[in-house]
């Protein structure tokens, strides 16, 4: 079912993607994954982009995050103005480095596996 | 119309009351002191005047305890004509009279009576019911108070344009009503309350009167654009004796014929979709039957040209090669837009962005025709707002969407030529492609988190169609920004999906997928839903229906523990005023304590099966659930569950 009035979110991001996918990770200061996962949960971003940053639905569908092609800075600047619907982080609530370790966090996700072979997704 | 004055059954009740009161007063302490301590006055009898005399030596009065005809007999008779098959109720005073002629007058057959333990639940049942069957269910409930616990789900079936068809009892006259609560349940106009919502409504006075408005009541409800009718019952009218049976007549019921749009208007647009570059169809409540789909696909199929699918109703099979209906691209790049049945049709050439300053602006490509086709605009009323926001458009074509739609695929093909052929099938290869790169992508998607807990939707939903894929199966309902289902599985039947809520009334898809199985079940379908947990708790009291009537449903409670839309939206407002989020979850969240749902299925006398947190363990739990559904009971999943 299409909710039309929702541009995806992930079309948004995905043109930060675009952006030399080798220097996401080394941009980010010193992070704590483990930090980064419990302010994931405990900070709501999981209730748009699911617990293994899997992605989600709000105004239509949002994003994977699970090792996001993002570089750290275009993490950061979508976490501190975003584009369309998702909420902003300000400083207030989010310092730099909180925002690094749940970067940190989710470049500790899996990514999906191939869907065929999973049996159940090829029905 | 018979007067409660003459009826023998009220005198009887009143004289019942009397006789009740001065026996309760008899047995009080203080009645009994106060015959000991009355003075000794008059001890010799008074000689009788003549008012006794007439009491003691004149016949009694007319007060006869039996009747042998019956208003609600006749009104059982009314709708025997109409064809209902099931009348689904929760039981009141003011509709005593006719519930009793349902049983014995007509012997619970055509209509069977389905007890519901709410009012809610009654009228979603009829309006999941209507969806897959294609005619309504009756109902009845109680004038005031029952109406107004109904009126939710009216509101849904309103906006749904689903008919719906609701009897209420009330009792008009007011010397007729019995002190105390019957005053509270009695009403001038007891419709005026869910009138906004209503298509057409009366208060018959007579049985004559009945008989004509409940046959066009029918009418009125099953002519496109359908909606809910509502006829109220006078109690005095149905149970009372009929008065003058002789005269009584039964109207017959003709249907109107669903209108077919104007034919030069159709070769306008014929026109317009031949000679368009990438035009796009989009339906929403456009399948009103069996027929809806396969004269879409074939229009499609002629035209080669992309259909996006809002979900309103099965109209359009989701693999087909022309289905675009996750590629926002597929409207966004049209040259012809032609809307099918649409509430929304705004929402489908614009983008709306919800922030601190909300905004919109118009997503179609500059200079792309707009082209509406339907029955939407023939039926709008002022309050409330179900409309959607206006917008304009080139052509404005009315008459029903599935009648019209043979008519405009034959004035497309009078219109093809060679050269169009060709590159309509160029065309149809490329949005073929498309549709094939959307459902592998979904698949692809679906892969993260496969193995987590608790369980992605992704695969929650990929897991139930695992399970049912093989069988005949029907999909009735979904959980709120659940998309999975229709990203993942193949719909193809025209009872593959019926739509959704309508008004977006949380609590309509437990019992609205009831509603859709009891219409199944004839057929021998397999009817499954995915449900949210949130939704469940308005209405949990709908599995005990399922059980008591043995209705077979597979029913998955998607358990995010959440009303999980209002979790994000909160968040959403915390964001904007920088004030943190951690603490969201207050009065959005379903926990402490977590709610067992299988337990809740067993204790309604539903098989239960979870709470299912590991992913390993859905796969067996569906299985057996699908066996006791498959023997013709319900069972309930319950699969904790990611957010979304």
């Amino acid at each position: 079912m299409i909710r039309v009035p929702s541009l995806l979110l992930a079309a948004a991001l995905a043109a930060f993607g675009a952006v030399d996918p080798s220097a996401r990770a080394q941009d980010a200061p010193r992070s704590d994954a483990a930090n980064g996962q419990r302010i994931y949960l405990a900070d709501g971003c999981f209730t748009c982009h699911g617990r293994s940053g899997q992605g989600g639905n709000y105004y239509g569908v949002t994003p994977i995050l699970a090792k996001t092609q993002l570089p750290f800075e275009g993490f950061k600047m979508q976490v501190r103005n975003p584009v369309r619907v998702m909420p902003p982080y300000t400083e207030a609530v989010l310092s730099d480095k909180e925002a690094a370790d749940i970067y940190a966090f989710l470049q500790t996700l899996p990514t999906g596996r191939a869907a065929k072979d999973i049996p159940a997704l090829n029905n | 119309m018979p007067k409660r004055r003459n009826s023998p059954d009220v005198a009887r009740r009143n004289f019942l009351k009397g006789a009740g009161l001065a026996g309760a007063a008899a047995l009080t302490p203080a009645a009994a002191k106060a015959q000991v301590s009355a003075p000794k006055q008059n001890l010799k009898a008074d000689v009788p005047g003549p008012k006794l005399i007439a009491v003691e030596t004149l016949p009694p009065q007319k007060d006869p305890v039996t009747q042998t005809s019956s208003g609600g007999d006749f009104m059982v008779d009314v709708l025997k004509t109409l064809d209902f098959d099931y009348c689904v109720i929760n039981c009141a005073s003011s509709y005593r009279g006719i519930h009793e002629s349902l049983i014995n007058h007509g012997k619970n057959i055509k209509p069977e009576i389905l007890t519901c333990p709410h009012e809610e639940i009654a009228v979603h049942m009829a309006q999941g019911y209507a969806k897959i069957d294609g005619k309504p269910l009756a109902m009845m409930c109680h004038g005031v108070v029952g109406l107004q616990h109904a009126a939710m789900a009216l509101y849904n079936s309103w906006c749904d344009r689903v008919p719906v068809y609701v009897m209420i009892g009330n009792i008009i006259e007011a010397n007729k009503r019995a002190p105390g609560v019957e005053w509270a349940h009695s009403a001038i106009d007891p419709a005026a309350i869910v009138r906004d919502f209503l298509k057409w409504d009366d208060q018959p006075t007579s049985l004559q009167h009945f008989a004509e408005s409940a046959v066009r009541a029918y009418k009125i409800a099953t002519t496109p654009p359908m909606a809910p009718v509502l006829i109220s019952l006078d109690a005095e009218l149905q149970e009372n004796p009929i008065a003058d049976p002789e005269r009584l007549r039964i109207p017959k019921l003709s249907k109107v014929v669903p209108p077919q749009a104007d034919a030069g208007a159709i070769n306008e647009l014929a026109k317009m979709l031949v000679a368009a570059e990438s035009p796009v169809l989009i339906c929403d409540r456009l399948a009103r039957t069996g027929a809806g789909m396969t004269h879409l696909v074939e229009l499609a199929e002629t035209l080669q040209c992309a259909v996006v699918d809002v979900g309103g109703r099965m109209n359009f099979p989701s693999r087909h090669p022309l289905n675009q209906s996750f590629r926002r691209a597929a409207i966004d790049q049209a040259d012809v837009i032609l809307g099918l049945e649409m509430n929304d049709f705004w929402a489908a050439a614009n983008s709306f962005t919800d922030r601190i300053e909300r905004s919109s602006r118009s997503t179609s490509k500059p200079g792309a025709k707009m082209v509406t086709l339907g029955t939407r605009d023939y039926l709008i009323k002022s309050n409330f707002q179900d409309f959607a926001r206006y917008q304009e458009v080139d052509l404005a074509i009315g008459g029903d969407g599935e009648a019209s739609l043979p008519a405009l695929t034959e004035a497309v093909k009078r219109l093809i030529d060679g050269g169009r052929k060709q590159a309509f099938e160029a065309r149809g290869k490329k949005l073929g492609a498309a549709q094939l790169a959307s459902l592998e992508q979904a698949r692809a998607a679906a892969t993260v988190g496969w193995d987590a807990s608790p369980i992605s939707v992704a695969r929650l939903s990929a897991e139930v169609y695992n399970t049912v894929k093989d069988e005949d199966w029907s999909l009735v309902g979904t959980s709120t920004g659940n998309n999975w289902p229709r990203r993942l599985w193949d719909f193809k039947k025209p009872y593959s999906w019926n739509g959704g809520s309508g008004g977006g009334g949380i609590g309509y898809t437990l019992p609205a997928s009831l509603g859709a199985a009891l219409a199944n079940k004839k057929h021998g379908r397999l009817t499954v839903a995915i449900g949210g947990d949130g939704d469940f708790m308005f209405a949990p009291g709908t599995l005990w229906t399922a059980a008591h009537h043995r209705i077979p449903m597979l029913y998955v409670v998607l358990n995010n523990r959440a009303y999980h839309q209002e979790y994000m939206y909160v968040l959403a407002m915390a964001g904007r005023r920088s004030r943190g989020v951690t603490d969201v979850d207050i009065g959005t969240t379903l926990k402490d304590p977590n709610i067992d749902y299988a337990t809740v299925a067993r204790g309604f006398g539903v098989h239960g099966e979870g709470p299912i947190s590991d992913p390993a363990e859905l796969g067996p739990a569906l299985k057996r659930a699908l066996a006791v559904v498959k023997s013709g009971q319900p069972a309930l999943v319950d699969v904790v569950s990611e957010p979304r």
